[in-house]
C-alpha cells in the first residue's frame, strides 16, 4: 500500500498546500486502498491489483480546477503600445529638433531639415497604427 | 467502452443522483456506475472527485466522516435539499432534452 502513498503524492506535489488539498489526498489514498483490496479479493495479485487501481485512476487536470489551481497558461503579454507611442513622440520630437537646431546654426541659408524630419516621422506613424490596432482589438 | 464526451456534461447528475438514494462514498459511487450500466461505462475517479468538489462548492452535497472500514476512515457525501432540488430539476431538464434529439435521432 506505500506505492499507493507515493503515487498519491506524486499526483497532487502541483498543487499549493490547503486544508482541502489534503482533505481530498487522504480520501483519495483511502478510496484508492479500498479499491486495491477489492481487487484483491477478487482474486488479484496486490502488484496487479495497485497497477490497476492507478491505471483507472486517470488524469486529475479537472481536479486541479477544482482546487483552484491556475493553468499553466502564460500570462498575456502587458499592452505597451501606448508606452512605445509616447517614446516614439518624444524620441522623433527631439531628434527633429537636433536637425533643426543644426540646420539654422550652421547653415541658416539652405533649409534642409525637412527631409531627415519625413525619414524620423515614420517612427512615431507606425507606433501610432499599432497602438490603434490594439485598441481595436482591444473593443 | 461509450465514447464519454455527452455522458461527461451529465457526471454531475448521474452522480448526485447517486448520492441522493442514500449516503455513498466516493470508491462505491465508481463501482456503481460500472455495475449499473453493466460494465459499458467507468468513471475515471480523477474525475470523480473533481465532481464531489463541485458539487460541494455549490453545496448540492454535504460530506462527513464514517467509521473506519477497511484502508481508513470513508469520507460519505449526502445529499442537501439544495441538491434534491436540483436533482428535480435537471431531470426534467433532460427529459426535455432527450425528447428534442430523439426527434432527430430516431428512425435512421
Amino acid at each position: 500500500m506505500k506505492k499507493i502513498k507515493v503515487y498519491v503524492n506524486e499526483l497532487f506535489k502541483d498543487i499549493p498546500e490547503s486544508e482541502q488539498k489534503n482533505a481530498v489526498m487522504q480520501e483519495v489514498t483511502q478510496n484508492l486502498e479500498e479499491k486495491v483490496l477489492d481487487l484483491m479479493e477478487q482474486g488479484k495479485e496486490e502488484e496487479d491489483a495497485i497497477n490497476k487501481a492507478i491505471v483507472d485512476f486517470g488524469d486529475i487536470d479537472d481536479l486541479k480546477k477544482e482546487l483552484g489551481v491556475k493553468s499553466a497558461l502564460p500570462k498575456p503579454k502587458k499592452n505597451m503600445t501606448k508606452l512605445n507611442l509616447g517614446y516614439s513622440i518624444w524620441g522623433s520630437a527631439l531628434i527633429i529638433g537636433l536637425f533643426v537646431f543644426i540646420n539654422f546654426y550652421y547653415s541658416p541659408d539652405i533649409i534642409w531639415f525637412v527631409y531627415p524630419t519625413f525619414a524620423v516621422l515614420w517612427w512615431p506613424l507606425t507606433m501610432y497604427f499599432r497602438w490603434l490596432r490594439t485598441k481595436e482589438n482591444a473593443k | 467502452m461509450i465514447r464519454s464526451d455527452i455522458i461527461r456534461g451529465h457526471l454531475d447528475s448521474i452522480i448526485l443522483r447517486l448520492i441522493s438514494e442514500k449516503d455513498r462514498y466516493g470508491y462505491e459511487i465508481s463501482k456503481e456506475i460500472s455495475t449499473r450500466t453493466n460494465n459499458r461505462f467507468h468513471i475515471k475517479e480523477a474525475t470523480l472527485y473533481a465532481v464531489f468538489q463541485r458539487l460541494e462548492k455549490k453545496e448540492l452535497i454535504e460530506s462527513y466522516y464514517g467509521d473506519i472500514s477497511k484502508g481508513g476512515k470513508r469520507k460519505y457525501y449526502q445529499i442537501t435539499t439544495l441538491g434534491k432540488a436540483y436533482l428535480k430539476e435537471i431531470a426534467e431538464e433532460w427529459k426535455e432534452t432527450k425528447e428534442i434529439i430523439d426527434l432527430f435521432m430516431e428512425g435512421i
